[in-house]
């Protein structure tokens, strides 16, 4: 569904991706793994057009995104979940959800996604006339992903979903993901949670330094000596078990 | 010799007047500055622009009072989104977002003010002009105390009030406006939603250009349509918008209206011939006791 060939992009004269090369299945759920400063939010922002490229193309369903601009990208259903700190701190619930879905134009449909993302996170429903400056930090990323359902996305790109959050708060947000992609939903997860991420995803990748270091299965990158050494630490057992739950 | 509490009052009700006019110039000086991070330097010039649209609608064209209004919001909508896209954009970050566009910017719209200033009196001249409107079909109010109050200041209030209303309402409670909140907040996840940034720009400035020429055509009839006349404008709401609270539009609002008050005040009890000092001296005490302003708001939260 998402390809992205061979991408440079950066600021300025500043280049961040040297050549990065990804493909995210239909349906699937695929997580980009890096620490700070690797380039991930570079290669999203680049993806959901907020930079322009130096290089290279990236590709969705099939057409090539090169010069649209990121609302036009948006309605063909490449939507991007914003970090939690990105909603909009002086709206209320209600308000940022009813942005969520600002490009489209059927109403009716629009609000009957609104009540199915209240069923989704009943918690929103009870704050949303709350300003959403004053949500916890598992209920703004509630929002932010309730408002990117807003917008009836065929694929959606999450910016560090876990950013912040207690363990047990980040397992719900998770399970949450995992069940919006049973809606046929495609995925993207960029992450620092290796562990959670890859336990979630069924591909990744990780990236360092502008470029993907390394790619595979997500079973048997979490197994893998190489990314046990740099990233994960614990047990994955028992946090596997509780996601599928 | 008692204090005579009518001249008082009318002193009053008639710096409110005016202060709702100041109000309109600095909510829109404060939508820019909350929607595009741009302090604009040449509003005063929309607001003469303005003026002089409605004259010219009003006695060469020959349309009623309220056309002429309307049509003068309309083209100065119209001139102030045309400077906006052919100079202001190109000094910002790529064409799209306000950040970062500093003092270029700043200096930039200083030249603006003197190049309008400058294409009006190509045009119009630098004679004064009275702005002659027929308004026999609004009532006089009568106060209590033998207070009249003309019909332009009539009209003013209520036009005014009339014009916020609406303007509080598109923000409040319709998509586009939640979009230019949106926009004002943070251009980049605007984006994300969706948004096409650029336009909201446009219609961010073109609403608070809109605004000025409101009160151009609003004055006009009281005083009469000068080209200098955008200078004083400029400084009186800027003194109502930072007293008010820098960014925030009910305190726009507050600060015009005190700023009005205040100065006719100074001018009936203080001297008139320093009728122009008050609004600053007032800026100064508010900012000595709380330096963001009335309603001043944290950055996070603005619009």
């Amino acid at each position: 569904m998402l390809q992205i060939n061979d991408v440079h992009a950066g600021y300025g004269n500043l280049k961040i991706l040297r050549g990065v090369n990804m493909q995210v299945p239909t349906g699937g759920i695929v997580t980009l793994l890096g620490g700070n400063g690797t380039g991930k939010s570079t290669l999203l922002k680049a993806v959901s057009g907020l930079i322009p490229l130096m290089e290279g193309e990236v590709l969705f369903d099939g057409v090539g995104l090169s010069g649209m601009k990121p609302h036009e990208r948006m309605r063909l259903g490449l939507v991007q979940v914003t970090q939690a700190k990105e909603a909009y701190p002086a709206m209320t619930v209600e308000e940022n959800l009813v942005l969520g879905a600002y490009t489209r134009r059927d109403r009716a449909a629009a609000a009957v996604d609104l009540e199915r993302v209240y069923e989704f996170f009943p918690v929103l429903r009870e704050r949303r006339k709350q300003l959403s400056g004053t949500l916890s930090g598992g209920e703004v990323q509630m929002l932010v992903i309730g408002r990117g359902l807003m917008a009836k996305p065929k694929m959606l790109m999450l910016d560090e979903p876990s950013a912040a959050l207690a363990p047990k708060v980040v397992l719900e947000i998770f399970s949450n993901i995992n069940r919006i992609a049973k809606t046929g939903v495609t995925i993207l997860v960029v992450e620092q949670n290796v562990r959670m991420a890859l336990i979630l995803a069924q591909y990744g990748y990780i990236i360092r330094d502008g470029v993907i270091m390394m790619e595979g299965e997500a079973k048997k990158l979490i197994s893998d000596p190489a990314v046990k050494e740099s990233f994960l630490g614990g047990s994955v057992a028992n946090s596997s078990k509780a996601l599928r739950k | 010799m008692g204090f005579d509490y009518n001249s008082l009052l009318a002193f009053i009700i008639f710096g409110v007047t005016i202060g709702v006019v100041y109000g309109i110039v600095a909510l829109g000086i404060s939508l820019i500055y909350s929607g595009l991070d741009i302090v604009h330097f040449a509003h005063g010039e929309m607001y003469m622009f303005g003026a002089f649209f409605g004259l010219v609608l009003a006695h060469n064209v020959g349309v009623p009072y309220p056309i002429a209004l309307i049509g003068a919001m309309v083209l100065t909508a119209l001139l102030g989104m045309a400077v906006e896209r052919v100079f202001y954009r190109r000094l910002t970050r790529a064409g799209g977002g306000y950040t970062v566009a500093g003092m270029g910017m700043i200096i930039c719209g200083f030249g603006m003010s003197v190049a309008l200033v400058n294409v009006a009196y190509f045009i119009w001249g630098a004679e004064a002009e009275p702005f002659r409107a027929n308004l026999d079909y609004i009532p006089r109010l009568s106060f209590p105390g033998d207070i009249e109050v003309p019909e332009s200041y009539v009209l003013t209030a209520i036009i005014s009030v009339a014009l916020m209303a609406a303007l509080h309402y598109f923000l409040r409670h319709t998509k586009t406006g939640l979009a230019v909140r949106a926009v004002a907040h943070n251009k980049d996840i605007a984006y994300l939603m969706g948004i096409n940034v650029p336009l909201m720009i446009s219609l961010i400035f073109g609403l608070a250009c809109g605004l000025g020429a409101a009160a151009g055509v609003l004055i006009g009839p009281m005083q009469s349509v000068q080209v200098e006349m955008g200078y004083l404008m400029l400084m009186k709401a800027f003194a109502a918008a930072v007293v008010g609270g820098f960014g925030s539009l009910p305190g726009a609002i507050i600060g015009g209206i005190m700023v009005g008050v205040f100065e006719n005040l100074g001018a009936a009890y203080i001297s008139a011939s320093h009728k122009d000092i008050y609004a600053f001296l007032l800026l100064i005490l508010v900012l000595m006791f709380k330096p963001s302003g009335l309603l001043g708001v944290d950055a996070k939260v603005k619009a």
